[in-house]
C-alpha cells in the first residue's frame, strides 16, 4: 500500500465518521480511497469546492462530537490555517494530515519539510498549539493515525500528521490493525441536542475583560500537559555517540543509513528521531547534550526543526545543520561526509 | 515560443483555445507588451506560458481579484483571467460573484472540461449529474454550476459560451470580449482527453448547438431563460449590454486623471499640505 492509502485506511479503522477534502498533488490518492471506503462504511465523504471549506466541514463535524479528519498538502493547509487557529480557540478536536510539497507558493510537488514552522508553531493566529506526527515510515504513518485521533479527543485539540510527497506515494508493506485505544473523556461539550441539558455553545470569541486571557492559561496548562506526557521519540545508537544526528520524517531514514555508514567506519554516529515534533524531545535532547557530542540536524528544508534542536541543547554543545530545501533531498552519502567532518576532533583527542 | 515544452496532453482542449487566443489577440492588434495575462492553479492556468506576453501565475481561484488589481493599477494595459472551471468556479467561486459586481474591465476566459484535470480526474463544479471518476464513485450528486446563468444573474456585462472544437467562432468571440468595455466571461468548453470520458469532441459536437441569428443578447430575460435551458448547450453571446460603467471608471482615482498611477509624478503641493495637516496634529 502508498502510504496516503494506508494512512486513510488506518484512519477509517480508528473511526473517522466523517472527512472532507479537496484535490492536490501529491495526496489525492487520500481523497480517491477515502471517497471508496467512507461508502462502504456508510460514513460521511465530502469533495469540497475548497479547502477552506473542507477545514470549515471539520469544525461543524467536530462541533457534533464526531471524528472528522481533512487532508491535503502544503498550499491546502496555508489556507486551512484560519480555521485550525479557530479550532483551538473553541478547544475541538480535529486530525489534519499535511503531505508536504516543495515551497513557498506553489512551489513543486516534490517532498519536502518546510511546513515544519507552520505546522508547530501554531501556523494561523493566536497563541495556540497542534500536536504534530513527523512519522518516517508507511507503517508509521498508519500507527499515528490512532493515535492523532486519541490525542485530539482526549486534549480537544487538532493534531497534525505531517507526512511528505514520499512517504504518501512510497509503497510498503503495512500492517493495518485495530490497536486499543486510550479511555477518553466524554465529549459533553458536543452539540448533540440540548435536551434535557443545558445548551452548549461552539465558539472562540471571548469579549468580556479577562476571559480571553483565562482561556489562554487554560490552553496553555493543557498544552503543558501534553508537553510532560506525549512526546514520542527514537533513539537510535546513541548511548556513545559522538555525532548525533537529528532528523525526522524520510529525512530521519535517510540519517539512519548514514549512522549505520559511520559506525561501519569506525565512527560513533546516532540518531535522535522525533516522531511527535510537537510536543518536541527537548528533555531527551538536552540530556544527549550532557555528554560531549556534537549534534547534525538534517532537514528537507532550510533548517526549522534545528531551532527546536538548539533550544534544546541550550548552548551546551555545537549544533550544526546540514538541508536541501525546495524539493531537494539529502543523500546519504553528503549526510556521512558531514559525520566524517564532524567526528574529526574526537578522533584526534582519543589517539 | 518553439523551444517552449507544452505540457498538455495530445488532443487537449487547451491547445485549440491558446491557438483560438493568440489569433484573437493577433487580429485585435494588441501588442504583446500591453497584455497581461492572469491565471490560477490548473491545466488551463499554464497557457499564459505558452504566449509571449506578461504573466502573472497566481493563487489557485485567486486570478480575478490579481486582474482587478493589476487593471486597476494600470487601466492601459489588457487584462486577460485565464483559468480552469475548478480554479475560476470552485476554489474562487466567491471571487467570481464580486468581481462580476465590481466590473473591472477585464476578460474572463474559463476552459470548461468538467473535470480537475492537473490532479487527474475528480469532479468539477461544472462535472455533469452523474459523472463517474475514482472519487464520485457512484456519480456526481451535485447540481453542475451554471456560469453563464449566473453571470447573467449578476448582470455581467458581456456573457458567452464558445467550444473549443469551432476554432472561428471561439476567436471571434474571445476578440468581442476583449473588446468589451468592463467584465467579460467567456466560458468555452473544451474535452479533457484523458480523464473526461463522457464529455468527449463527440459529446461536445452531439450536445451543443448556436444561438440563431435571432437572439436578443441585449434582452437579459431571454439571455436567463436560454442559460437555464434543459438538454442541449447553446452557444454564442447571450447577453451582452456595453453600458455599464467599468470599475475603473468610476473608482475615485481616474474620475479627473485618465493616467495610470505609474505615469503620475507625485503632486508636491497636495503631498505639501498633506504633511501640513499632519503637523499640526502632533
Amino acid at each position: 500500500m502508498c502510504g496516503n492509502e494506508a494512512l486513510a485506511e488506518a484512519a477509517i479503522i480508528a473511526g473517522c465518521d466523517a472527512y472532507f477534502g479537496y484535490p492536490i498533488t501529491p495526496q489525492n490518492e487520500i481523497t480517491a480511497y477515502m471517497s471508496r471506503r467512507m461508502a462502504e462504511e456508510g460514513r460521511v465523504f465530502v469533495q469540497s469546492e475548497s479547502e477552506l471549506a473542507a477545514i470549515n466541514m471539520v469544525f461543524g463535524a467536530s462541533a457534533t462530537g464526531k471524528r472528522a479528519m481533512t487532508s491535503s498538502s502544503s498550499p491546502g493547509i496555508s489556507l486551512m490555517q484560519e480555521g485550525i487557529s479557530y479550532l483551538a480557540g473553541a478547544e475541538l478536536p480535529a486530525v489534519v494530515v499535511n503531505v508536504m510539497r516543495g515551497g513557498p507558493g506553489l512551489g513543486n510537488i516534490a517532498p519536502s519539510q518546510a511546513d515544519y514552522f507552520q505546522a508547530t508553531r501554531g501556523g494561523g493566529h493566536g497563541d495556540y498549539r497542534t500536536i504534530v506526527f513527523g512519522p518516517s515510515t508507511v507503517q508509521e504513518v498508519a500507527d499515528c493515525m490512532q493515535l492523532a485521533f486519541d490525542l485530539a479527543d482526549q486534549y480537544r485539540m487538532t493534531a497534525v500528521v505531517l507526512a511528505d510527497g514520499f512517504l504518501g506515494q512510497m509503497m510498503e508493506p503495512v500492517v493495518l490493525e485495530k490497536k486499543p485505544g486510550r479511555k477518553l473523556p466524554p465529549k459533553d461539550w458536543a452539540l448533540t441536542g440540548a435536551k434535557a441539558r443545558p445548551q452548549n455553545i461552539v465558539r472562540s470569541l471571548w469579549l468580556p475583560e479577562g476571559s480571553l486571557e483565562e482561556l489562554n492559561h487554560k490552553l496553555q496548562a493543557k498544552y503543558d500537559r501534553v508537553q510532560a506526557d506525549e512526546v514520542v521519540c527514537e533513539q537510535y545508537d546513541t548511548e556513545d555517540a559522538d555525532v548525533v544526528v537529528v532528523a525526522y520524517g524520510v529525512a530521519a531514514r535517510i540519517a539512519r543509513s548514514a549512522v549505520n555508514k559511520a559506525r561501519h567506519e569506525g565512527i560513533r554516529a546516532g540518531l535522535i528521531r522525533p516522531i511527535t515534533l510537537w510536543p518536541f524531545p527537548t528533555e531527551q535532547i538536552s540530556m544527549a547534550a550532557d555528554e560531549l557530542r556534537i549534534f547534525l540536524t538534517v532537514e528537507m528544508s532550510n533548517g526549522q526543526m534545528v531551532e527546536d534542536v538548539k533550544l534544546a541543547v541550550n548552548g551546551k554543545a555545537p549544533v550544526l545543520f546540514h538541508g536541501r530545501p525546495g524539493g531537494g533531498v539529502p543523500t546519504v552519502e553528503e549526510i556521512l561526509e558531514r559525520i566524517r567532518q564532524l567526528s574529526i576532533p574526537r578522533r584526534v583527542r582519543t589517539a | 515560443m518553439g523551444n517552449i515544452d507544452i505540457a498538455w496532453c495530445p488532443g487537449c482542449g487547451n491547445f485549440a483555445i491558446l491557438k483560438a487566443l493568440k489569433a484573437a489577440l493577433a487580429e485585435l492588434e494588441i501588442e504583446p507588451g500591453r497584455l497581461v495575462l492572469v491565471s490560477g492553479i490548473g491545466q488551463a492556468a499554464k497557457i499564459p506560458h505558452y504566449l509571449r506576453a506578461n504573466v502573472f501565475n497566481g493563487l489557485h481561484g485567486r486570478g480575478l481579484p490579481a486582474a482587478t488589481a493589476i487593471k486597476a493599477a494600470n487601466p492601459s494595459l489588457t487584462v486577460i483571467a485565464e483559468s480552469g472551471d475548478g480554479d475560476m468556479y470552485g476554489e474562487g467561486g466567491n471571487h467570481l460573484v464580486h468581481t462580476i459586481r465590481r466590473n473591472p474591465d477585464i476578460t474572463n476566459i474559463v476552459h470548461d472540461n468538467m473535470v480537475y484535470g492537473l490532479t487527474k480526474g475528480q469532479a468539477s463544479p461544472t462535472s455533469r449529474l452523474g459523472f463517474k471518476t475514482p472519487v464520485q464513485v457512484a456519480g456526481v450528486l451535485l447540481e453542475p454550476f451554471n456560469p453563464l446563468a449566473v453571470a447573467i444573474a449578476l448582470n455581467a456585462g458581456f456573457v458567452a459560451r464558445a467550444f473549443s472544437g469551432d476554432a472561428e467562432q471561439t476567436k471571434e468571440i474571445i476578440k468581442r470580449a476583449v473588446l468589451h468595455k468592463g467584465y467579460a466571461l467567456v466560458d468555452i468548453l473544451q474535452p479533457c482527453v484523458s480523464f473526461n470520458k463522457l464529455n468527449t469532441y463527440q459529446w461536445f459536437k452531439e450536445n451543443c448547438y448556436y444561438l440563431e441569428e435571432a437572439h436578443d443578447a441585449s434582452d437579459r430575460n431571454e439571455a436567463f431563460k436560454r442559460s437555464t435551458e434543459e438538454g442541449k448547450l447553446p452557444l454564442g453571446v447571450f447577453y451582452l449590454d456595453p453600458g455599464r460603467k467599468s470599475f475603473e471608471e468610476s473608482t475615485v482615482a481616474y474620475r479627473e486623471d485618465k493616467r495610470p498611477l505609474y505615469e503620475r509624478d507625485v503632486d508636491m503641493e497636495r503631498l505639501g499640505s498633506l504633511i501640513e495637516k499632519f503637523k499640526g496634529a502632533f
